[in-house]
This record gives structure tokens, sequence and C-alpha cells, in this order.
């Protein structure tokens, strides 16, 4: 897919500067790319210093040939010219399309302009252009001895004034100007921080076919400002073929003089903390052929680039935190019938029920220590697990089976086999993906029948019995079931690695609840690691190493240490606003789903989310006005009053209440649920809203419509909410604030929509990931395709924060949330209240406290043109979390 | 809202006189507005909304607009493209912004009146991310139209209570230091000035004091 090149419009308050900066782009790029002016005015003797939002509009809808428009400005009046000009554009699509990029004006357009016609989309563009300052920040304080921490990425940082030295208009002049008073002071200063300069270099072999030319450098440039950015270290490079200057690295414009061709032998050196590991990403990504499809290698004349020893392979975060220990496969095999003969048909039948019971009670505790920590979604696929355990299907049959004389484990494995396969063999895929559910829990019956280990670890080895003397072992496997991953136990498993599985997965969700770390996504040549080989793993940036150096074990075993440092500082400071770096206050909040949950809390903003559902499960006849008030009521007082926000009944064709008689539907996730219910059950709703209405006479109250796909249905639900207030007449509550649940794609395209009708928007990422993706989360055949973080759906989320940008609060109710490279990407797309279970409220302050939100704002731009789910997590990966620290 | 004028309904014609006013006042004081401009600014903003009010004027002429919406939209397009500096996005989102509010009507009533300036206001806020105390037009429009609603009924009462508030509101800049703008760049150095969005804010107010009341 050709794409034509990103368009470029400089606004500027003087037509001639404007004209002769684009003459300097030039320069750098190719004929053939479009770059629009709008700058001056016409006055009435000519024309005038100024800026013209009709004349942006207008220059912005002639850039446009469908990959969209980067805007480049000046100063003042030409910003918010700009931003006026995005309320005038005729085609509102287009919008959605025009970055207004904060780079300076000269040096931004320069390299927009090389980016562009490079052929990358629009949000690289304006990423490379921002990033125009930091290369020339990081030039100036470079030379001679490497001296400050250079290639600071985004946030556009005012160059450091040099005293003596005027505005010089040229960068070299600035350079004698300046550099040798600073370099000095700087030296001073820096002899006192940091004795010993790490520093590594190494040299690696062009291959593309045409060389370093824009795209691969920009891909270059953009890892070594990423590298820069998280770490003290300073990249810089030169061709050795033809005997170039050293360039700093972070610097396009700089790399692509260096003329590295096809065969180019090209030397890579970095200086301070971390120089090793940042040699070798560059080394790395010069391997991969800067991404770019290779068809013929070139030959390589020079000795083959040093591959890191501890080279890692690719994996997926499952749960955060660090793992080392030795590897222990998940045994034992499958197991089997033993042809032993069976006991008379009364002690087998007692040898079922008591499996039955045994099993029935490890998952009944399993399902409830899901509900606490996960909420009642993701405790559901336990329900489903006790359901099978009397499914006459399976004890049905084999109670049949043992009454004419076969063994209790023969009969139950034989009817698992038959009910599973039976499911399997049908037609809806979603159906056929229970027989997974069937098997799972057909095993953990086997185990308990034949007292079989791992009834409820799933084939652990006790502690001590495989000769690691109890210590804490990493288990490998192929994939968990949900029972296996809710009963590991953290004082014997450091870490899990598995060969498939997602990060959506139910497994993941459990295991982050147990605190056990975890990487998923390793590939099937994990399982062949032999027993009792060194493993470590890094769960939350998805890093797993076999074998480590030790030290490598030594930084991870640090980086452990930091991390638990850090959850004692978060944990500390739970209770004090989340603002970033630079200022952005983010509201976190908690997800709960009973009081109980409510009083777990500590330190949430608010409530984002209250799931009434729980007042209305497991009972006869729905919770009157009064009960329900008392228990909203309850949820605020956990909370000390604070703002508590109700969802109003999310429930579905999958889940019939008693009392609210659904038809059968084929798809109930696609039927009536959330505020379709309104349609059929018009009382349910109005008595909740009378309810809510009610509680929030006493205390802040946010109302929130989930499954909203079309702006009638929110309205009606806004009518009947005055008509519940008329109907009290004591006016509307002060504090109420009423929004929806963003849950399905069209309503998140269509956000612009409803913004004039909310106080705000709380997306519920997992249900927008599965309807984004059509991959359900629970169905292991699918659930990879499931990852919050395609791009898919972080557009989605884009789309909802341009949407409300200024005019709605946009909240993330969804596991995503709580998630930590997601809620980096998530503050940056704009979402300013993240809302997640009980015990990840601290650790997700502090998330938002070490970061940048200008900085995050590039990152996601980035990954909303990231191809995958993959290469974001890998890019987000690459720039460790906690990007002010040093670290390699 | 009726298309019949009520008692003391501010209609199309006299938000006309209005904008002329304002644009008499702007040519009257655009050597002051210049010179509070070039203290701490780049010595523009008498002459960017004098050559906009000017072109507003030639616009309004020509094209005659027959509802208050259509009027004061018209004005912030005219503005939004003529002014040049910072004061002809905020101001051009004023007038459309207040366009919109007020509807494709013949005549507003105090609190249609009320509601439209504060969205106009409402605009200026969004668009320049101002607050209050940061030495802008909005000090001076802020407290103006907090003073329109607390007045009451009566359109006249309302419009002068609003206009002192902003000429308080102007006065009150001076002390401050600038934190939007081009005189934000001056740092301390603003402090002591009047700031001229500010000044040209408080005339919008005074002459529709004089033509709406
Ligand atoms: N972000 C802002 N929010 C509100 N008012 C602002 C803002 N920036 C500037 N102003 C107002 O605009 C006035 C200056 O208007 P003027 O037309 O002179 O713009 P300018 O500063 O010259 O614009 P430019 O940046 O194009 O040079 C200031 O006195 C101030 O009241
Ligand atoms: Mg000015």
């Amino acid at each position: 897919m050709v794409s034509s090149p990103v368009g470029l419009v400089v606004v500027s308050h003087s037509r001639p500067l404007a004209a002769a900066a684009v003459a300097l782009a030039r320069e750098m790029a190719p004929a053939g790319l479009l770059i629009e002016v709008a700058a001056g005015i016409d006055g009435p003797d000519g024309p005038a210093f100024g800026t013209d939002a009709v004349a942006i509009a207008a220059a912005i809808a002639a850039a446009d040939r469908g990959s969209g428009v980067v805007v480049l400005m000046d100063l003042g009046s030409a910003v918010l010219s700009a931003e006026l000009a995005l309320d005038l554009l005729e085609d509102p699509d287009q919008r959605d399309r025009v970055l207004l990029c904060p780079a300076p004006l000269v040096e931004g357009l320069v390299v927009a302009a090389v980016a562009a016609a490079g052929g990358v989309g629009r949000a690289e563009v304006a990423a490379e252009a921002t990033g125009a300052l930091a290369a020339k920040v990081s030039q100036l304080a470079v030379e001679p001895d490497g001296v400050e921490p250079g290639g600071v990425e985004a946030p556009p940082v005012p160059p450091p004034r040099h005293p003596g030295g005027g505005a010089g208009a040229e960068p070299g002049a600035d350079l004698e100007a300046g550099a040798a008073s600073d370099a000095a002071a700087a030296g001073q200063r820096r002899a006192g921080e940091r004795r010993a300069q790490e520093r590594a270099a190494a040299v690696f072999v062009v291959t593309n076919p045409h060389g370093l030319h824009a795209r691969p450098a920009a891909r270059l440039v953009a890892l070594v400002r990423r590298l820069s950015a998280a770490t003290h270290c300073e990249l810089r490079l030169r061709n050795r073929s033809t005997g170039s200057q050293w360039v700093p690295a972070g610097s396009m414009a700089r790399v692509a003089v260096v003329g590295a061709e096809a065969g180019h032998e090209v030397e890579i050196e970095a200086t301070g903390d971390g120089a090793r590991a940042a040699v070798d990403a560059v080394l790395e990504l010069a391997g991969r052929h800067f991404d770019e499809p290779v068809e013929a290698p070139a030959p390589t004349p020079a000795p083959p680039a040093p591959a890191p020893v501890d080279a890692p392979p690719r994996v997926l975060p499952g749960a955060p935190g660090i793992g080392v220990g030795p590897a222990r496969g998940l045994g034992p095999p499958p197991v089997t019938v033993p042809d032993d003969p069976p006991d008379d048909p009364g002690t087998e039948r007692a040898r079922l029920d008591r499996a039955l019971a045994d099993v029935a009670v490890a998952i009944t505790a399993s399902r409830d220590a899901a509900a606490r920590d996960l909420g009642p979604t993701e405790a559901a696929i336990f329900d489903a697990h006790l359901l099978l355990l009397e499914d006459p299907e399976l004890a049905g049959r084999t109670r049949t089976a043992v009454d004419a004389g076969a063994s209790a484990a023969r009969a139950w494995a034989d009817a698992v086999e038959g009910g599973a396969t039976a499911l399997e063999a049908l037609p809806d895929p979603y159906l056929a993906a229970r027989g997974a559910d069937v098997r799972a829990v057909g095993e953990q019956v086997l185990r308990a029948l034949l007292a079989a280990p791992g009834g409820q670890e799933g084939g652990l080895p006790e502690p001590g019995g495989g000769g690691d003397g109890g210590e804490r072992v990493v288990l490998v496997a192929a994939d968990l079931t949900p029972a296996q991953a809710a009963g590991l136990d953290p004082a014997r498993v450091a870490g899990v690695v598995l060969a498939g599985g997602s990060p959506t997965a139910h497994a993941a969700l459990l295991l982050r609840a147990r605190g056990v770390p975890a990487v998923m996504g390793a590939g099937p040549g994990v399982l062949d690691v032999p027993d009792g080989t060194a493993l470590a793993l890094d769960g939350t940036t998805g890093e797993l190493v076999v074998d480590p150096s030790p030290e490598r074990l030594t930084a991870l075993r640090e980086r452990a240490a930091a991390g638990a440092r850090r959850e004692r500082a978060a944990g500390e400071r739970a209770g004090e606003p989340a603002r970033t770096r630079d200022d952005v206050h983010v509201l976190v909040g908690v997800n709960v789903g009973s009081r109980a949950d409510a009083e777990a809390a500590a330190g949430a903003d608010l409530v984002g989310l209250v799931r009434t559902e729980f007042l209305f499960l497991d009972r006869d006849r729905a919770p009157d006005v009064d009960e329900q008030v008392a228990a909203y009521r309850g949820v605020a007082e956990a909370l000390d009053g604070r703002r508590i926000t109700l969802r109003t009944l999310d429930v579905g064709g999958d889940k019939p209440l008693p009392y609210l008689p659904l038809p059968r539907e084929a798809n109930p996730f696609l039927g009536v649920r959330g505020i379709r219910l309104a349609g059929p059950h018009p009382a349910l709703l109005r008595e909740q809203l009378l309810a809510a209405v009610r509680v929030a006479h006493e205390t802040p109250v946010s109302l929130m419509f989930p499954m909203v796909a079309a702006l009638e249905e929110l309205l009606a639900a806004r009518r009947e909410l005055d008509a519940v207030i008329a109907a009290e007449g004591r006016g509307a509550p002060a504090g109420l604030q009423v929004g929806i649940m963003v849950e399905v794609p069209a309503a998140a395209l269509k956000a612009a929509a409803f913004v004039p009708h909310v106080d705000f928007l709380s997306i519920g990422t997992n249900d927008l990931t599965q309807y984004a993706l059509a991959a359900e989360r629970g169905n292991p055949a699918v659930a990879a395709l499931a990852d919050p973080l395609d791009p898919g759906v972080l557009r989605l989320v884009d789309a909802v924060c341009r949407a409300a940008e200024g005019r709605a609060l946009v909240a993330v109710c969804g596991e995503a949330a709580g998630e930590e490279v997601a809620a980096r990407l998530l503050v940056g797309l704009g979402v300013r209240e993240l809302s997640v279970v009980p015990p990840l409220v601290a650790a997700t302050k502090q998330v938002v406290r070490e970061l940048d939100a200008g900085a995050a704002a590039l990152a996601a731009a980035g990954a909303l043109t990231a191809d995958s789910a993959a290469a974001v997590r890998a890019a987000a990966a690459d720039r460790p979390r906690s990007s002010g620290k040093p670290r390699c | 809202m009726s298309a019949v004028p009520t008692e003391g309904a501010v209609d199309v014609a006299a938000l006309r006189r209005w904008i002329d006013a304002f644009a008499g006042d702007v040519a009257e004081h655009q050597e002051e507005l210049t010179r509070l401009d070039s203290a701490i600014g780049d010595a523009d903003h008498g002459s960017n909304l004098a050559r906009g009010m000017k072109a507003v004027l030639a616009a309004l002429d020509s094209e005659r607009p027959a509802t208050a919406g259509a009027l004061l939209k018209r004005t912030g397009m005219t503005l939004v493209s003529t002014v040049g500096g910072a004061s002809g996005p905020l101001y051009g989102t004023f007038f459309l912004r207040m366009g919109t509010a007020a509807g494709e009507v013949e005549s507003l009533d105090t609190a249609a009146l009320g509601a439209a300036l504060r969205a106009g206001v409402g605009g200026i806020v969004a668009r320049g991310k101002s607050e209050l105390g940061d030495k802008t037009m909005y000090d001076a429009l802020a407290p103006a139209v907090d003073a329109y609603d607390a007045a009451g009924d009566e359109v006249g009462a309302a419009l002068r209570a609003a206009s002192d508030a902003a000429d308080r509101g102007r006065d009150a800049t001076i002390p401050l230091q600038a934190r939007k703008g081009r005189a934000s760049y001056l740092g301390e150095r603003s402090v002591g000035h009047q700031d001229p969005g500010a000044t040209s804010a408080a005339l919008l107010l005074g002459a529709a004091a004089r033509t709406l009341g």
C-alpha cells in the first residue's frame, strides 16, 4: 500500500520568514513534497505581520492528500490561529488527520520535510520534528567531552542561553560563543557526579540496499532518542568507510549527512551509564536492517556485528515484577488413567463425589479471590467451571458408568473427552472454545480422583521435591488454565514464562492478582529449556533472559529492589494527588463491585466505576430504591465521601437475572445489554436513576450509561434522568455529573456527537478491545488478538480524546488503566482519569508521577501509527518505565 | 425565544450599534492600545484591532445579517482573518461562540444576552487556555460576565455593572505578571503595565453599556 507523503503547513507571522524556511527545508527533501504556507496578513498597506486562521485552514486542506498534515508554527497567535483553523476545516474528518507540532519552526520544518519525504506517518513526522530541538540541545552541550545528557525527547526544551553569547543566527556561532565556558563549568560539575564514564563502541555494516536513507535513519534516530531520554548515555556515530566526522546519533539531519551507503561501516559509540546496553540495542536494530525489508542482504565483509550475549527473545509482559530462579517445566504430563480394577460402585461413587466437592471448594476459592481482586466479570469464568462440575453431561454420565461398574476415574475421563469433543465440533466458535473449559475442569477433577499432585497448582512439584532445595522456581508452560494461574503460590513460584498466552487472557489477569511476575508469548522454543536452567524475567517490561550473566542478574536484582522501593514509595504517597512531572493532574480512581472493594481502595481520588450489578445478582427480585440508596451511600462512605461513579446495570442475555426475563440470544454480547435494557425494562432504569439522584443530593455522584452505541440512547436516558429529577422536586443535585461508557467502537468514533451532552466519557477498554478486534479474550484461541494496545484500539481512544479535548473528561476504567505501559500511553493520548482495581491504585499514581505528559504524548502519537500491538509494546520496552532515572 | 422584540430586548439593530460603537472606540483609542502593547508586547494591538474592526464594518455593510447569530458570527469570522495578532483568534472565537449561543433570533432578552456573553468568554478561555490573573483580556471579561449575571433582569443595569467590572478588571492587571501571550516573555518586567487586551475588552463592554442598555 503506497500512500502519498504527509503534507506540511508552515504558519508564521512573516511571509518572507516562511518562504525562506521552506526553501531551506526543500534542499533536504525531494520535490513533490507538499509544503503549504499560511503566513502574514494582507493589511491596507500591503503584507503585514500576523496570522490568519482562515488562510491556515485553506493551507491545511490544500496540503492533505489523504495521509494528513503536520502543521509547524512560530509563536503566539500562530498557535492560537492554527488551533482555531482546525475548527474551521470544512471536512470534519480532516481534523483527525492534522497534527499541530510543537517543534521550533526552522529546525522542525527541515526535519519534518526529511521524515515526510521518507514516507513515515504524520505522528512520526511530528515526533521527529519535535525531536529536532532535542538534537540541537544535545549538540550544543555534547562537545568536547560529552557533557550534558542529550537527546532530550519531546517537550520542547528552550535551548540553553550562553552567557555573553547573543542569539547567534547560526548554530555554529552559538556553539563557539558559549561552549567553552559551559563545558568548563559542566565538566567540573560532572567530575563530582560521575567518576568513571562507561564507554562502549561497535561497528556495524549497513545492509540496507539504499544505505541509511531517511526511513532507516529515522528508525535509528528514534531509538537513540529513546535510549538517551531514558538513560544518561550519549550516542554518536561516524561513517568509517568515508572517514566522516562524528555526529550525534540522535539528530536526524546529522545522521543523514554521514552518507552511509550499503556496505559502509558505521561506528557507533556511547558514553555514560548503560553505554554497553545502548550500543547493543543499536546493533540489534542494525541487525534487523532498521526494520526495512531487505531482499538480498549484502555480504558482510566486516566481522559480524557482535550479538549481545544476553540477547533477549521478544516476549510480552504478562504480570508485573521481576522473577529469577531455576526453570521448571509445568508437570506432570497430562494425567493418564491407570488400568487398576475398579472398587465397588459405592466406593467409586463416593470417590467421585469427594473429588467433585474438593474441586468445587478449590474453584470457589479461586472465584472469590478473582472476584475480590478483579471484579465479577473476571470471576465469571470460575462460575462457568463450577457449573460444569454439576453438568449432567459430565457428572451424570460418569455416575451412570460407575453404577455400571467402571472406575470413577475412567468414567469421568471418558465423559470429559466426550463432552469436550462434542463442544469442539460445534460450528459456533464461541461454544467450540468452551471445550477448553471442559478439559480444564476435567483434568482438575481427574487429578483429585487419582490424588495426583497439582489438583490446584496445575502440577507444580512440591517444594524441595525436585532437588531445588525449596528455591523458588520459574514455571515454564505452554499456557495456564485460569485455575492453575489462580492456584500458584508466590512463595514457591518466582515467575511464570508462557510459550503462548496473551496479556489479556484470564491467566494473565489472575497472575497479576496473585502478584506472580510473568511473561507470555515466548514461543515454543522456551519449552525446550532444560529444568534447572537459570531464568530471569521482567514481567513489567516483557523481558526474558535465559542463563543470564552475573552482571545481568545483578542488574535485574537491582531493578527488582528499585521496584520494591518504588512500591513502598507509592504506598506512602497513595493519598496524594497524582501529577505528572510536567504537572498534568491525572485522577486515579478505583473500580469496585462492593462496599468491601471500596474499603480496600486506599488513596483513590474517586470511585471511577461502581459495578452496580453486585446488588442485582444472586437474588430473586430487583433491589428496591431504598436498598440501592443504602448500598451506593455505603460505597461513598467507604471513600470518605469522594465522588462515586455509578454505572447503571450492565447485564445481558449471557447472564439473565430471574426477575429480568431476557430472550435467549445467539450473541448475547451483541444483544440486549447495558443501556439497551432500558427499552424492554424502563422501570429498572428509572428506579436506579432515582436511587442515584437521591444519593447525589448527599454526596458527589457521577452517573454513567454502559454500552451506548447511538446518541439517541443517551438522550433518552438523559430525558429519563430529567424526569426523575423533576419528579423528586428538589432540583438537579449540585454534584451530579453524567457520562457514558465508551465500549462500542462506533461510539468512540462518534464521540464528538456525545460530548455536548456529557460531563465525561469513560472508556471501557476491555469491551472496546473485544468489539474492535472481534475477539473475546476469554477464548484462548483468539485472546492474543484482544490486546488493548492494538493500534486500532488506541486510535479509538485517540478519537475519543480528541473529540472531548477541553470539553469533557476522558477516563479509562478498563484493565488497561492499571497496566503500566498502557497507562502511560493512555495519558499520552489525553486520558485524565485512570480507574483501576483496588490493589493498583497506589502504583498507578506512581506511574503517573514518573511520567512526562509531553513525552508520553509523543510516544502515544508514535503508537498510533505502529502496525501491531507487539510493535507498541516493543517501543515501550525500549523506553524503560521511569525515564527520569538513568538506566540502559 | 420569540421573533417579536420584547421590552428591554436587544435586537439586531442594537447589536449593530454596539459593533459600530466598539469600532469607533478602538479607532479613538488605537494609539493608547498600541502604546500599552509597546510596553509589554509588539506594539500592534491598536492597529491590529483597528484593522479588524474596519473590516468588520465593511463586511456587515455588505452582508446586513438578519439575525443576532448571523451578525455576531460574521463579526467573528472577519476578525479571525484580519486582526493578525493573538487578539484575532481570541475576539474572533468570542464572537463566533456568542453568535452560536445567541442563535438565529432577531432579539435577545437579558438572560439570552448574558448566556451569549458567557459563551463568548468561555470561547476565549478554551482558545487561549488563560486563567484569572494571567494578565490578559480574560481578567476584564470574567468579572464582567459575573457582574452581568448578578445585576438582575434589566439589561441596561446589567451591562453597566458589567462595564464597571471590566474597568476594574482592566486596572487590576497592572500589578500582575503576564503568564500568557507575548507579554509573558518579559517575565517580571511585565509587572506595572496595564494589559492592552484587557483594555480593549473594557472598551468592548463600555460600548455595550452605551448602546444596548
Ligand atoms: N492566551 C491568551 N489568552 C487570553 N488572552 C491573550 C492570550 N494571549 C494574548 N492575549 C491577549 O491578547 C493581547 C495582545 O493582543 P495582540 O493583538 O497584540 O496580539 P499579539 O500578542 O501581538 O499576538 P502575536 O502573538 O501574534 O504577536 C494581550 O494583551 C492579551 O490580553
Ligand atoms: Mg501585540
